[in-house]
């Protein structure tokens, strides 16, 4: 009787292992240095959820805090420790993590690199076009304005790269456009109670304005023109949750969504898989083009509705899949679990 | 003699407290070898560096909340400069110049009279702007040898990070501690008054106490264009580490006691603490939880351990 149990349970357990016995057991580590930003939320749930969709993907460990290029160095030498067999990472800065990324390659592990670029060779890159996003929404805020006027220029991040990348493509815009004088350049850290405290401030200068362009805090910047009772001027945001309904519904609103998905995240690990089962890409780079939604004209504002989903994080971006490269479902992103994750 | 005791008792509890995270970490991830402990030595330098500076303004009486604004000016100076000259003189370029910074922070205190608490974090500020004015974002470059020296290890399991560490603390903090100056800095944080009244110059000591700390910060910002090689003038998370290492290290916030080892087997020990929890692939919002709760516990137990050592 005993050994019939046994042997039944022996064939219950090669019964649920089978489908799994021509998978890989891959494991794969990821590495963040910005916690509590929807965007880098949305991109970790989307790493968790398309490694749970990834048959070959068994084990994933997110190191996910805030911090600077030597702690992200950390996690990743205590990510190479755990014996991942690839490894996803938002890179604080291009060239400050190379000795861990080189020594991860030669032992073999598969390196992903998502949102930003890193120098160190071999590593694969997957980003959002940063300077293109800048310049996109710029020349739009240009042009909505009529060619000449005063602009309030909202930057992220004093020194970071993707920040620097974006003052590239604003800049760039600014050339073409000499008419726009910028009357005010704040960096929000890419917060958003700062943003909101930054506008409250100059809106109380009373010095008028005619746009104000953000780099991704931007229905909190609505809302203080709301809240101060401001007359509203053409805002150029990120195609953020909160932002895109605002669009539809904040009356004489005039203002465009640049995407920027943090789904990217989720591409990056599928990329990775790709990469580990022998299906590498011809190049080493991989750039995803940003699109703008405006709702100045009826055609911008059907795509602004039918992008929308009451159901998602007010601060996340709305385009929560990459075409062509993720497979959950939506419901797996908002759900944010990984494998493993009960 | 009984002081003296329960001083190494504190440590030597640490010490044991790491030993065990590491035969801990082993069980964990078997393969888990030199290459790990370089790694967590290398983790652990612009932490070590940062809480030794704090622990000499602990020790004095004060706090100095621009610990981590300094290193990143450090960084960046660094960066910049070995770009330009030989690593040697760089380097002794930007230890002066943490060297002075601290002595800004000390004299603002001293003369304005402003509660340290206050004058620090606007030189947090400060720093932290005069940072981004000498490189706007991330660049520079940092000299190839003072990158390879901190990987490695030259004396057998001794990684090269950890000698670095004890090397740099001891040349500084051994001969200082050991003068008048150094009996002066203790003097003036376990009793400010009776120090001044015994004939301490409390004002200077307190001023030489905020240039150590600057010019460990140096050392931290060098550790860092050395992990990274290149200066970012945005600072890391160093300022509450390094509180919580002085702390868990056995320095007691207000003054007077405590050494420099112990916060530096602190340092040690919260990173192998990070280590472990990414091994075991803790969820990353629980792992801060995890941290500030072992910290927590052991002061507890270190306190409760040590008043009743009092009370016997």
């Amino acid at each position: 009787m005993k050994k019939l149990l046994t042997s039944a349970a022996a064939l219950a357990i090669a019964a649920t292992m089978a489908p799994a016995a021509f998978a890989a057991d891959y494991s794969i580590g990821i590495s963040n240095t910005v916690q509590g930003n929807g965007w880098r939320e949305q991109m970790i749930c989307a790493m968790r959820a398309q490694a749970l969709v990834e048959d070959d993907v068994s084990n994933l460990i997110v190191a996910h805090r805030n911090t600077d290029s030597a702690g992200q160095l950390e996690d990743l030498n205590n990510l190479i420790e755990a014996g991942v067999d690839a490894i996803v990472l938002n890179p604080s800065n291009p060239d400050a993590l190379n000795s861990a990324l080189e020594m991860a390659m030669e032992k073999g592990i598969v390196v992903v690199a998502v949102d930003a670029g890193v120098s160190a060779e071999g590593a694969y890159i997957l980003s959002n076009n940063q300077e293109e996003y800048a310049y996109l929404g710029a020349k739009w805020l240009f042009e909505q304005v009529g060619g000449k006027g005063d602009i309030v220029y909202m930057r992220g991040i004093a020194g970071v790269s993707a920040d620097s990348d974006r003052d590239n493509g604003f800049k760039r815009a600014l050339e073409e456009f000499p008419g726009i004088n910028i009357v005010h350049e704040v960096f929000t850290g890419w917060q958003q109670d700062q943003g909101k405290q930054q506008m409250f401030d100059y809106l109380a200068t009373g010095i008028p304005f005619d746009g104000v362009w953000t780099s991704g805090i931007d229905n909190v910047i609505v809302d203080a023109f709301v809240e101060s009772g401001a007359p509203l001027v053409p805002i150029v945001g990120a195609d953020n949750a909160g932002f895109v309904q605002y669009l539809t519904e904040v009356d004489g609103l005039t203002g465009a969504a640049v995407t920027n998905p943090g789904s990217v995240g989720g591409a990056g690990v599928a990329l990775a898989v790709d990469i580990l089962n022998g299906k590498a890409p011809g190049e080493k780079t991989v750039l995803v083009d940003p699109v703008l939604w405006e709702n100045a004209s009826d055609g911008g504002r059907a795509t602004i509705t039918a992008a929308q989903n009451p159901n998602l994080d007010p601060e996340w971006p709305v385009s929560v899949t990459v075409p062509g490269w993720t497979d959950y479902t939506m419901d797996q992103i908002i759900a944010c679990k990984g494998p493993g994750d009960s | 003699m009984s002081d003296i005791i329960k001083k190494n008792a504190w440590v030597a509890g640490l010490v044991a407290l790491l030993f065990v995270l590491l035969v801990l970490t082993k069980a964990i991830q078997p393969s888990f070898g030199m290459s790990g402990l370089e790694s967590v030595a290398r983790a652990a330098l612009p932490f070590a560096f940062a809480t030794a500076g704090m622990a000499v303004v602990v020790i004095v009486g004060g706090i100095d909340l621009s610990v981590a604004s300094m290193m990143a000016v450090c960084a960046v100076t660094a960066a910049v400069l070995m770009e330009r000259m030989a690593g040697v003189p760089a380097i002794l370029i930007v230890l002066g110049l943490g060297f002075v910074m601290g002595l800004i922070n000390g004299g603002l205190i001293v003369l304005t009279r402003v509660p340290d608490i206050v004058v620090t974090l606007a030189m947090l500020f400060v720093w932290e702007g005069v940072a981004l004015l000498i490189l706007e974002s991330p660049g520079g470059a940092t000299t190839e040898w003072l990158k390879q020296s901190i990987r490695g290890s030259v004396i057998p399991f001794v990684p090269n990070a950890l000698a670095i560490i004890a090397l740099c603390v001891a040349v500084v903090w051994i001969p200082l501690r050991r003068s008048k100056l150094g009996i002066s800095i203790y003097a003036t944080g376990s009793d400010e008054l009776a120090a001044f009244r015994s004939g301490v110059a409390v004002g200077r000591t307190k001023i030489v106490a905020y240039g150590v700390c600057g010019m460990f910060c140096a050392f931290g910002g060098l550790s860092l264009a050395s992990l990274t090689g290149i200066g970012e003038p945005v600072p890391g998370p160093y300022l509450m580490a390094s509180v919580a290492a002085v702390v868990l290290g056995g320095v007691v916030l207000g003054g007077g006691r405590g050494g420099l080892l112990g916060p530096i087997i602190a340092v040690l020990i919260l990173r192998i603490v990070r280590t472990i929890l990414t091994l075991l692939a803790v969820d990353p919002n629980v792992t801060t939880i995890i941290e500030g709760t072992i910290m927590v516990g052991v002061v507890m137990l270190g306190t409760a351990a040590t008043l009743r050592g009092a009370r016997k």
